[in-house]
């Protein structure tokens, strides 16, 4: 009984994780993030102003200079769209980071495929019926899930590209492509945490003057205890 | 006694007034101390450490966060984001957090294994109990501060856990939440709770803990009274704490800082142990997480909870696992203090205590599964059987021959 009811709890709150259940688990492609590359961050940046943010939050960055200079105005910000279809509201992206990890973003954002049985006519390996639409094969192009059986996976799980074929190229070549989502999650790493190129180098001082300290006071300690011994 | 320095001028005129010089004499530099504590004996002192960090931490946290459900969440990243030093201040905090209960856990270890809440301890070790109660609590209520995700649905499952209780538990779980689901009323309550009333109990049972400790003076490793070789008044094998014990533990601390502020500066998160995912996303009553786990210091318990099968009984069990270390003291009838010299079965019993404590902390952060759950269960009997078992393998075992004075 508690096993059905925990059942009809999954379905009834989690619709999309029930699906994901169903299908073929991928595995996640390693994204190396690196937060020290300013320019890397700041193209990423500039493809986020142009691309996601038409439709995604970052509340917690300040970003309104971010958005004038991509040209997007105050009230066509999606902070201020009220109405969005099937009132699914894209998740801000502040923290995106810390909620889904840079390798799931950077699986994500490739996995996207053509579908004809969704509204947008793409579907997503990694999360099932995902309600955001292709925007993504403008640059990365058109993919297609292979036919047939898939390749027989027996000590890992499968990738995307294992599933996915490019038919059609966009406007970036694959490596391009590879290198602009790259960006693009650097920044949002810069994004989740802007604080931590200082807390690093902070850390590094904290760190070098707390090594001299333990090997002052060992010494000081060293010191007194020379008179301690068995009386 | 050593002679008081003659002070003349103003702090003449103090020392007239106070008993400053008397304090210093008596805790201080003629308080006597075994001279042969070892690596656990830092632990105590870390812990004061951190307990004044936490409090200052604190203090400048509240000055900018905001306890209400609508800006609890997006005040804790203003204050990460906006306010100067904001993330050293919360790290050192969420850090602090999980470091009070390392070096409490170590602590509380120390006294198991040396035996320090024997005779005449008992008391000093049912005060360091309530302190570690409070803590739990402290913790508890501090965690659903930030409003994430797993702040909501912990609080959720943890007050829910009064609803076991037979009929007044709903009442109960209610009274506990202010409302009928864990919301933005419950949010303000644990705020106070958190800041005023378990700070404020904890630094005064912690006062009473070291008066209890200055009473009855410290255990050691041998678990030999040294007040019983004594020469011109003073424990031979004693040591005064001040000098040698302050500038002993100045040293432990810096490198206990050092461990901590590499984790503060570089892993804050600690693998998610510290920080969870989860509790990332803004809290949302609509959506439960895939896996509620409590903060790792409480999986023990949780685990013991889980493994029972009936809700009621589970609570039971799992109060039960923290009342069995209260009364840890009246369980222990060795004749002798450290594991140094207890015999065969109380080392295994130790070990295997140890292994179960660790397994449950382990079990209780992970999703429930068939083997899981057995496990839970054999490590949850491992952990009372120690309990239960003490009384009769501490007075039937062999013991080893306690040296006259410290080795």
């Amino acid at each position: 009984m508690k096993r059905y009811l925990l059942i009809l709890l999954a379905f009834l709150v989690f619709p999309c994780l029930a699906i994901a259940e169903e299908e073929v688990k991928i595995a996640l492609s390693d994204v190396t993030v690196n937060t020290d590359d300013l320019e890397s961050i700041k193209r990423g940046a500039k493809f986020f102003a142009t691309t996601c943010m038409s439709c995604h939050t970052m509340v917690y960055l300040r970003y309104d200079k971010l958005a004038q200079e991509a040209g997007v105005s105050y009230d066509r910000m999606p902070v201020n769209v009220k109405n969005w279809p099937n009132g699914i509201t894209p998740p801000d992206l502040s923290l995106e980071v810390d909620v889904r990890g840079a390798d799931w973003i950077y699986t994500y954002l490739h996995s996207f495929y053509q579908d004809t049985k969704r509204p947008m006519g793409v579907n997503n390996l990694l999360v099932p019926n995902t309600a955001m639409p292709g925007i993504i094969t403008a640059f990365q192009g058109t993919q297609v899930k292979i036919e047939g059986q898939p390749p027989t996976a027996l000590f890992h799980s499968l990738h995307w590209y294992d599933l996915l074929v490019l038919q059609k190229q966009g406007s970036l070549t694959p490596d391009q492509f590879d290198a602009t989502i790259t960006d693009l999650i650097n920044f949002l790493s810069y994004a989740a945490h802007p604080y931590q190129a200082e807390q690093h180098a902070l850390g590094w001082w904290v760190l070098s003057f707390l090594l001299v300290l333990v090997v002052l006071s060992y010494f000081l300690k060293k010191e007194y205890w020379k008179d301690v011994k068995r009386k | 006694m050593i002679p008081q320095k003659k002070a003349s001028g103003l702090l003449g005129w103090f020392y007239a007034r106070y008993p400053w010089q008397e304090f210093m004499q008596n805790h201080l530099s003629g308080y006597f101390a075994p001279r042969n504590f070892n690596f656990w004996y830092y632990f105590g002192s870390f812990s004061l450490l951190v307990l004044v960090s936490q409090i200052i931490s604190g203090i400048w946290l509240t000055m900018e966060y905001i306890p209400v459900s609508e800006g609890a969440f997006a005040s804790v990243q203003h204050i990460m984001r906006e306010v100067r030093f904001g993330w050293l201040i919360r790290f050192m905090h969420t850090t602090g957090a999980s470091a009070f209960f390392v070096v409490v856990y170590l602590h509380m270890y120390r006294g198991l294994i040396y035996g320090s809440y024997q005779k005449p301890r008992e008391l000093l070790w049912l005060v360091g109990m309530f302190i570690y109660l409070c803590l739990l609590l402290e913790a508890f209520t501090g965690y659903v501060l930030p409003w994430g995700q797993m702040s909501f649905w912990a609080a959720e499952v943890i007050t829910s856990f009064a609803s076991a209780i037979p009929y007044v538990g709903k009442l109960i779980m209610v009274w506990l939440r202010g409302d009928y689901n864990v919301s933005g009323v419950t949010l303000h309550r644990f705020f106070a709770l958190h800041v005023i009333f378990f700070p404020l109990l904890i630094v005064g049972i912690v006062f009473v803990h070291l008066v209890a400790l200055h009473k009855v003076g410290s255990n050691n490793p041998d678990g030999v009274e040294i007040k019983e070789h004594k020469k011109e008044g003073m424990p031979v094998d004693g040591i005064p704490f001040h000098p040698y014990y302050t500038v002993k533990d100045i040293f432990g601390i810096m490198v206990f800082l050092l461990v901590f502020c590499t984790v503060m500066f570089f892993a804050p998160k600690f693998g998610g142990l510290f920080l969870e995912q989860e509790n990332y996303l803004l809290a949302n009553p609509l959506q439960t997480p895939e896996h509620i786990t409590p903060a790792w210091y409480m999986t023990p318990f949780y685990a013991i909870l889980r493994a029972v099968p009936n809700k009621l009984l589970g609570v039971i069990a799992m109060a039960a696992a923290i009342a069995f270390m209260f009364v840890l003291p009246w369980l222990d009838r060795s004749k002798v203090r450290s594991i140094r010299y207890k015999g065969l079965w109380s080392k295994i019993a130790i070990a295997g205590f140890t292994i179960c404590f660790i397994g449950l902390g382990y079990l209780g952060h992970e999703p429930v599964s068939p083997l899981y759950t057995f496990l839970a269960r054999f490590f949850s009997v491992g952990y009372f059987a120690f309990f239960v078992l003490m009384p009769f393998y501490t007075a039937k075992e062999k013991t080893y021959p306690v040296p006259e004075r410290l080795t």
